[in-house]
């Protein structure tokens, strides 16, 4: 009994350890005072309003807001298209074609984050939030396509065929009867996709143009200075990371198939 | 239907990396510039120079160092959360670990930063209750803050990875292990850990690319001491516009991961035999 408890505590510290410096974090954007320091002396609001009145972090929370939405509407079209094409029809070249969509998992953020810059550099494209969103949907395209092919996977076709043989056309058929039935993975996927583009830094870092990021405002901020906002705006970045826990169920079910 | 995602995958990476890796091979003309000229030196130079091998020493290090951290720290987890817990609690759990994994890495990284920084948390503490006169500076700015980030930050994967590996285990043979006289030592040493080690393997090399490749926690908690890897390789490209040397750091770079993941790879399977 002794040893089972002693494991019990491990890992209870286990998961102090991991959630202790963030809820530090959360606590402190709604500190009264500047000051990161115990004893607590308050709620306030007060580096939210100076959050969202300086255009520096909300001019950053609307690009951030861009490159996501961005990523996310191009990465389910198209990675619905994939998973389907994929999953559907055994062609020649489909392992191929899987392999190919997963490989940019593979691969450290450094290398794809440098290759584009220097990609970009030497095709004279001007780096923007355009660039950006590049590199972000080659991020997170894999994420995306392995959800949604887990669903297409034990999908029943059968169901389609059904749809054509009471006379639907092929746009019919997927916009009444294939799209409703994959949509919750499909919109799980999207919010994860949502929660990694949003905070993704690291390709950013190497492909951002004059305009910033949300994350990449943090990190200069928190390289030059000391600003208690920033445990706000971090919080803000929190808050978006975790919107994919609306669709964790709706991913379990689909990748333990 | 497929070839709008290859088409993004192939133009926007394959592409891009195989430029990358021609690259290399060419001859840097100064600020930006490059000579189509095929040469090998920029390899030799990157491997040569004593500032690059000390950084990649370092890097290098400090990721094998986090990584075997965090496996090795996340097996008691893992064992407690696939065998010792009912299944409410247990997916109860194996949720907070999945939450931990997504919570914004920056948020992780800038929390240690209020921690352990010169006006953190533990610096006040300390000062408050007497124990120093002056904020330990040491905290931050140190292998050790970069050490400890890491291991919050991959920490969760380690747990996840090891956790389904074990949920796989039939706990029948556990039991069959006890039942036969084994004991739990001898158990995990047994049972537990040979299922497990392709996981643990795959964690380990996953942590070790990530950490060793890692710019931004050594750049916002590693301070002057700690240069790393990609520190340099964005140097070359952004400051000095050496992009042919840069992309041969990179290479450099991503063969390393490469073999370490295929040299353990074949050792697990060949122990695993």
């Amino acid at each position: 009994m002794r040893r089972i408890s002693g494991l019990g505590v491990y890992t209870l510290l286990l998961f102090l350890f991991l959630f202790s410096p963030v809820f530090v974090v959360v606590l402190f954007s709604f500190n009264k005072t500047a000051g990161l320091t115990f004893p607590f002396h308050g709620f306030s609001l007060r580096w939210y309003r100076a959050v969202f009145s300086s255009p520096v972090y909300r001019d950053a929370i609307v690009a951030s807001l861009r490159v996501a939405v961005i990523t996310v509407v191009v990465v389910v079209v198209v990675g619905t298209l994939a998973g389907i094409g994929v999953t559907r029809y055994a062609f020649r070249g489909s392992t191929a074609v899987r392999a190919l969509l997963l490989f940019p998992a593979a691969l450290p953020g450094l290398f794809i984050g440098i290759a584009l810059l220097s990609f970009f550099v030497q095709t004279k494209v001007t780096l923007s939030l355009w660039t950006v969103t590049l590199g972000h949907l080659v991020y997170v395209l894999p994420y995306f396509f392995l959800v949604v092919a887990a669903r297409l996977q034990r999908f029943d076709y059968l169901l389609e065929e059904q749809a054509r043989d009471l006379g639907a056309g092929p746009w019919t058929t997927f916009r009444r009867v294939t799209l409703p039935l994959i949509a919750p993975s499909l919109i799980a996927g999207a919010l994860v996709v949502f929660s990694l583009s949003w905070d993704e830094v690291f390709i950013t870092f190497f492909t951002i143009g004059a305009q910033n990021t949300l994350p990449l405002v943090i990190y200069s901020t928190v390289k030059q200075s000391v600003d208690p906002s920033v445990n706000a705006v971090s919080t803000l970045l929190l808050a978006g990371s975790l919107l994919f826990i609306f669709s964790v169920r709706r991913l379990v079910v689909d990748l333990q198939q | 239907m497929v070839a709008p995602a290859v088409l993004v995958i192939g133009g926007a990476l394959v592409v891009p990396a195989l430029n990358l890796i021609v690259q290399s091979f060419l001859v840097s003309t100064g600020y930006g510039g490059v000579a189509y000229h095929f040469t090998f030196s920029n390899y030799i130079d990157a491997v040569r120079d004593p500032t690059y091998q000390t950084v990649a020493w370092h890097s290098f290090g400090l990721g094998a160092a986090a990584a075997l951290i965090c496996v090795v720290a996340a097996y008691p987890a893992a064992y407690f959360i696939s065998f010792k817990l009912h299944a409410r609690w247990r997916n109860l759990a194996l949720f907070l670990v999945v939450i931990s994994l997504f919570t914004s890495y920056l948020v992780r990284l800038y929390a240690w930063y209020t921690i352990l920084g010169s006006n953190g948390i533990v610096n006040t503490a300390l000062i408050h209750l007497g124990i120093v006169d002056h904020p330990l500076l040491f905290l931050i700015f140190s292998r050790w803050a970069v050490l400890i980030a890491f291991v919050n930050v991959f920490l969760p994967f380690s747990v996840l990875m090891l956790t389904s590996a074990m949920q796989n285990i039939r706990p029948e043979l556990l039991e069959n292990a006890r039942d036969l006289g084994a004991a739990p030592a001898r158990t995990f040493s047994r049972v537990v850990l040979p299922l497990t080690m392709a996981a643990a393997v795959g964690a380990f090399v996953y942590t070790f690319i990530l950490t060793s490749g890692d710019y931004i926690t050594p750049a916002l908690l590693g301070g002057t001491s700690s240069t790393s890897l990609a520190n340099i390789v964005s140097d070359e490209f952004v400051a000095l516009g050496n992009r042919p040397g840069g992309a041969a750091i990179s290479c450099v770079m991503l063969l390393v991961f490469v073999i370490v993941y295929v040299v353990l790879s074949r050792l697990e399977r060949w122990k695993g035999i």
